[in-house]
């Protein structure tokens, strides 16, 4: 009811109309709720949410159904995991008890990579230099078989002294390279199945690197020095012609005040390739050879390792490498770009949720009723992201199961591909990462759509921005892709890989294979930090300017 | 036999025409979006060039990478091609042409007349200038003479296919997009389409590890096989030669024209 009330004057002086309702909340949470309200009550974008979730999941387990060449998996050592591995060096050995020690001291280590004659001139970088992760030192081994249980002391030219077990374990000693002014010394112990590796500048001050049981290993096991050089996949990908060339390496060790003490029940030192002979120096498969490039053809590089001296004072040469099998090709990787097909929907989804309100005039609404813009923009991000976030997690994880089955159904061997569990660390990575890819591609695509203000070109741009990098990855060289897998919000994609990668083993990284150039959640903080200068410059435009 | 629309008044199409290249032309994001589409191909073009060296990677199709910058050229040809149709439905500018143009296929052949045209100009700027960029920098990577190679030419007949082919290519891409947005009208639809057709496909075709799969996708998903055209090396080892790589995508192109041409017919606007 209004009352007129005169001033001091004796004017009317009116007082304006308030509600009689309540002030509402104008927190955050309100806001929240108003934002999930305009998305939730369009019965379109629901559907197309959920179309989302399946257009992720289904193209996963569609691309998990694909078949394998026939040719493409080599005959692989089972190692004691029963995974596949390479095991294949050249080994002086002799057997020992139960209890007993084995110490040498490295003076050199050399080598460097054999240069086919028929590769068009091209010299790969560092062919003069031994291959970073080349291999020398001694090893205690249950046998000689390859893929047999292992502890090794290593020296290598770029990483140190190296204590490795077991094919997938290692751990970093003393740091720097190795020469006649800088030896390593290196040791072994046995005590029953517990193995212990020590370095040393000096041959009298050992510390320890590590300690592992090796439950199993036979009374009587083979100790000995080794040497080993890994052959180089040097990645030449080209357009429509992606490959990994293998270019062979040698090193080179010499080893002097070999010792072996305790329980040596005798016998003779003995020279053994392990894993057959390794390395090649001829161009095995490609344009040159005209023989077709199958991964098995690029397996095959025999090079036989040597040994002069024994004992006491030795030089051994070789190449080979003992390490977990990286396998070239991501199966399950792969599969899981199928999920970018979902990716596009929850694109134009996150464009539409940003640009129809300026179509529809809505703009002007939301903003009166809440005129600090930066936290709309904030909560319409934390919607979107979240509802994509799920709508992903939901497809990636039901496929994940059916995907694993299937590829494993399709001939991709298990002890490369094991099946995983959902909740293995490859398996959270890739659910979980998928879900997260989504979520952070739609805050990326609401803030181009909050300064472009149009649906159309936000989608382009969006896609252009997310999707393009990949596109191009695949048609650039290695180096300038690699650049854009680095730089670029597709760097998130990293998340997919479905093969786990060793830090302790060189391996050819093609784009092309579903490999990316940083860590995965590194590529993701990379995603994420688009998204973030995306939505800060959003934020600031939106406040500067008419709505 | 000329089709019916045509034989009316002969008038009719020309004044569409003219009507149509008024509303295309006097629209500012148009400018902006044939700029951004000569200036992101080259650019892309010259970038894709600038990174090939020879010895290392001698066995590139020089061309091809010469072209490359067409990838991303057609996602901006795809924008304008959907907004001419699109942004008349988001406007309601459709019922006021409709009006003026009761004969709506009369309507959307006008659009498909002056699209085709400015497409074509804007590609043949854009594939030329690539191929320029190309001609230029390819030397300076070692892809000279003395390595076998000849600069980049028109005159030479692989390269002339690759560069009106992918002039076409382009043109037929927006026609593709024009179908598309009539048969959708919405414009965040026929863009999640187009975008989806163009870069997820050949994503996914790269993808699929069965032989069988890569070549089905290689020979009839339409851009797959479109990009065929751009090829001047190693032809047997395509999955379609390029005449009829760019043959598929126009029986796409058609089939999307004809739906759309349909349901514009059918249905109320």
């Amino acid at each position: 009811m209004n009352t007129t009330v005169r001033d001091t004057a004796g004017e009317p002086k009116i007082t304006p109309y308030q509600s009689s309702q309540p002030v509402a909340n104008d927190g955050f949470l309100q806001l929240l709720r108003s934002e999930w309200t305009k998305f939730h009550t369009i019965r379109g974008w629901v559907i197309a949410m959920v179309a989302a979730a399946v257009l992720v999941g289904l193209p996963i387990v569609a691309l998990g159904n694909t078949g394998k060449d026939n040719n493409s998996i080599p005959n692989q050592p089972i190692g004691p995991n029963g995974l596949a591995v390479t095991d294949s060096f050249y080994f002086q050995h002799r057997p020992i008890g139960a209890d007993a020690t084995i110490t040498a001291r490295v003076t050199a280590l050399t080598g460097h990579t054999l240069l086919p004659p028929n590769k068009g001139g091209f010299i790969p970088p560092g062919a003069s230099q031994p291959q970073p992760w080349a291999k020398a030192g001694v090893i205690v081994k249950a046998s000689t078989r390859a893929g047999s249980a292992y502890a090794a002391i290593l020296v290598t030219p770029d990483h140190g002294v190296r204590f490795q077990y077991d094919f997938t374990h290692d751990v970093a000693g003393l740091s720097g390279p190795v020469s006649s002014a800088a030896p390593r010394w290196i040791r072994l112990t046995r005590a029953g199945d517990l193995i212990t590796g020590y370095d040393s500048v000096n041959g009298r001050t050992w510390s320890t690197v590590g300690t592992v049981r090796l439950t199993g290993l036979p009374a009587t096991s083979q100790a000995g020095l080794l040497v080993a050089s890994p052959t180089e996949l040097y990645s030449v990908q080209q357009f429509a012609n992606n490959d990994g060339q293998p270019f062979a390496t040698v090193a080179s060790a010499k080893f002097d005040r070999v010792a072996l003490t305790g329980a040596v029940p005798g016998g003779t030192w003995r020279d053994t390739q392990v894993g057959g002979a390794s390395g090649s120096v001829e161009p095995l498969c490609g344009a040159d050879t005209g023989r077709p490039c199958n991964a098995q053809a690029k397996q095959r590089h025999d090079v036989p390792g040597s040994a002069s001296g024994s004992g006491g004072t030795v030089t051994l040469s070789g190449a080979g490498d003992i390490a977990p099998y990286i396998a070239i090709v991501d199966p399950i990787g792969l599969s899981y770009k199928g999920s970018l097909i979902g990716l596009i929907v929850v694109i134009a989804l996150a464009a539409l949720f940003i640009t129809s309100e300026y179509r529809r005039g809505m703009i002007r609404t939301t903003f009166t009723a809440s005129p600090r813009r930066g936290r709309v923009l904030v909560a319409k991000a934390i919607v979107i992201g979240s509802a994509s976030f799920v709508a992903g997690l939901l497809g990636a994880a039901i496929a994940f199961p059916i995907a694993e089955h299937k590829v494993a159904e399709n001939g991709w061997p298990t002890s490369i591909y094991p099946i995983r569990a959902i909740t293995s660390g490859a398996g959270l990575q890739l659910v979980i990462g998928t879900a997260a890819l989504l979520a952070v591609g739609t805050v990326i695509t609401l803030a181009i759509g909050a300064l472009l203000r149009r649906s159309a070109g936000t989608i382009a741009i969006g896609v252009l921005v997310l999707i393009f990098p990949l596109v191009l990855a695949t048609v650039l060289p290695q180096g300038p892709a690699d650049l854009l897998l680095r730089l670029t919000p597709a760097a998130g994609f990293g998340l997919q890989q479905g093969n786990v990668h060793y830090s302790q083993v060189s391996s050819a990284c093609l784009p092309y294979n579903g490999c990316y150039p940083l860590a995965p959640w590194t590529g993701f903080a990379v995603m994420c930090a688009w998204a973030l200068a995306g939505l800060v410059v959003a934020i600031l435009v939106a406040r500067r300017r008419d709505a | 036999m000329i089709p019916a629309f045509f034989a009316e008044p002969a008038g009719i199409l020309a004044e569409s025409v003219h009507a149509e290249w008024t509303k295309l032309r006097t629209v500012r994001s148009t400018v902006w979006l044939l700029a951004t589409a000569v200036v992101l191909t080259v650019g892309i073009s010259a970038l894709s060039v600038g990174v090939i060296k020879c010895p290392a990677t001698c066995s590139a199709d020089t061309t091809k990478t010469s072209l490359t910058g067409v990838l991303l050229g057609q996602a901006i040809v795809a924008v304008l091609a959907v907004l001419v149709m699109s942004g008349e439905y988001s406007t309601g500018m459709i019922r006021a042409t409709i009006t003026a143009t009761p004969r709506r296929l009369v309507m959307m052949s006008a659009k498909a007349i002056i699209l085709t045209a400015v497409v074509l100009t804007v590609a043949a700027v854009s594939v030329l200038g690539s191929l320029l960029a190309g001609r230029y920098l390819l030397p300076h990577n070692g892809f000279t003479r003395a390595a076998d190679f000849v600069p980049l030419s028109t005159y030479y007949g692989p390269t002339l296919r690759a560069a009106v082919g992918s002039v076409l290519y382009l043109a037929l891409i927006a026609l593709f997009s024009l179908g598309v947005a009539t048969a959708v009208r919405d414009s965040g639809v026929a863009m999640t389409v187009m975008l989806g057709l163009i870069y997820v496909i050949p994503i996914l075709g790269g993808l699929v590890l069965s032989k069988h799969w890569q070549h089905l996708i290689g020979r009839y998903a339409p851009t797959n096989a479109g990009l065929a055209v751009q090829a001047t090396k190693n032809l047997t080892a395509q999955a379609i030669g390029p005449w009829a790589g760019l043959g598929v995508l126009a029986v796409w192109t058609a089939a999307a024209l004809l739906i759309g041409s349909l349901l514009l017919k059918l249905r109320d606007a």
